[in-house]
């Protein structure tokens, strides 16, 4: 096949993008908090959530999808691993071993009794580093010629 | 048509507000209410009675769902033919529609009928490049597509 330098036209592709990005992300928010009585976690919504910005990278080109989620996604992945180690630290406070994970119900105002876990906290590091280092992976292979 | 839309849903959540009942029954009822007050004040906005467009997405859907069940029909009906007779060809079909959401419903709406399949969007938006199963019958699927599709898409977007 002869390579021409006419642009093919992307319309339909992107536009329906614009449409599943969203349906891709709600999802991944779903599989993300069901993770704690269903299957599913902080690993499988990460994954998902860089899938629909993968789907996005396909869609457009590079730079507009850096100009559309301006983040330094190294910097995401420090973020979750800050997160988890947190999350563990915080049980020296109450004088219980390394990541010992509190949960009960919690009096919000609005919600009333809700059931929390401080393992959710862990999770979303977990999320964050996953994002982190796929992003990173595909963005470094994706920008070297 | 997004203003008509939000003012009824307002007019719904006053009439909630004044009932001091807050369900879906009494929201329902509110709704109803706005929809006749807006119908009856239909002339005042700039855009048609946003109930037609409502309609309008209907027809769609309903014209979708009978092109999709026609094309398997006529694919299981092509494939259990024992000798092909046709020509394949490209032709090219101008489109009226502008907006990039009307392009991209189109060419799903071509691409689910039977015998068409749309390969290509051209630079411009404005041509269509459209692969036929039979060629010999390009401008009669053209005629189809601008009454049927084109028209309903049209009519939503109004």
């Amino acid at each position: 096949m002869k390579r021409t330098n006419l642009k093919t036209n992307d319309l339909i592709l992107q536009t329906v993008v614009k449409v599943v990005f969203f349906i891709i992300f709600i999802y991944s928010v779903y599989i993300f908090f069901a993770g704690h009585y269903t299957p599913g976690g902080g690993f499988v919504g990460g994954l998902m959530t860089s899938s629909a910005i993968v789907l996005l990278l396909l869609a457009y080109d590079v730079k507009t999808v850096a100009a559309v989620i301006p983040f330094n996604f190294l910097k995401i992945a420090a973020t979750g691993l800050l997160l988890a180690l947190g999350t563990g630290m915080a049980s020296f406070f109450y004088k219980v071993p390394f990541l010992t994970h509190a949960h009960g119900p919690v009096h919000l105002p609005f919600f009333g009794e809700v059931e929390l876990a401080s393992a959710t906290a862990f999770d979303l590091g977990v999320y964050l580093v996953v994002v982190g280092v796929t992003m990173t992976i595909i963005q470094t292979i994706g920008e070297t010629e | 048509m997004a203003f008509q839309v939000l003012l009824n849903f307002f007019i719904a959540f006053m009439w909630m507000f004044l009932q001091n009942t807050y369900t879906l029954g009494t929201f329902a009822v509110g709704f109803f209410f706005g929809l006749l007050m807006i119908f009856g004040m239909r002339r005042f906005f700039s855009s048609r009675f946003y109930f037609l467009n409502v309609l309008a997405v209907l027809t769609l859907l309903m014209i979708f769902i009978k092109e999709l069940i026609k094309a398997n029909l006529s694919v299981l009906q092509i494939i259990l033919t024992p000798k092909m007779k046709m020509t394949p060809g490209i032709f090219a079909y101008q489109t009226e529609l502008k907006k990039d959401w009307e392009i991209t419903v189109l060419s799903n709406l071509i691409t689910l009928t039977p015998g068409t399949l749309v390969v290509e969007v051209s630079a411009d938006n404005q041509t269509l490049y459209i692969h036929a199963m039979d060629i010999g019958s390009a401008e009669e699927a053209k005629k189809d597509i601008r009454d049927s599709f084109e028209k309903a898409i049209k009519e939503v977007s109004r």
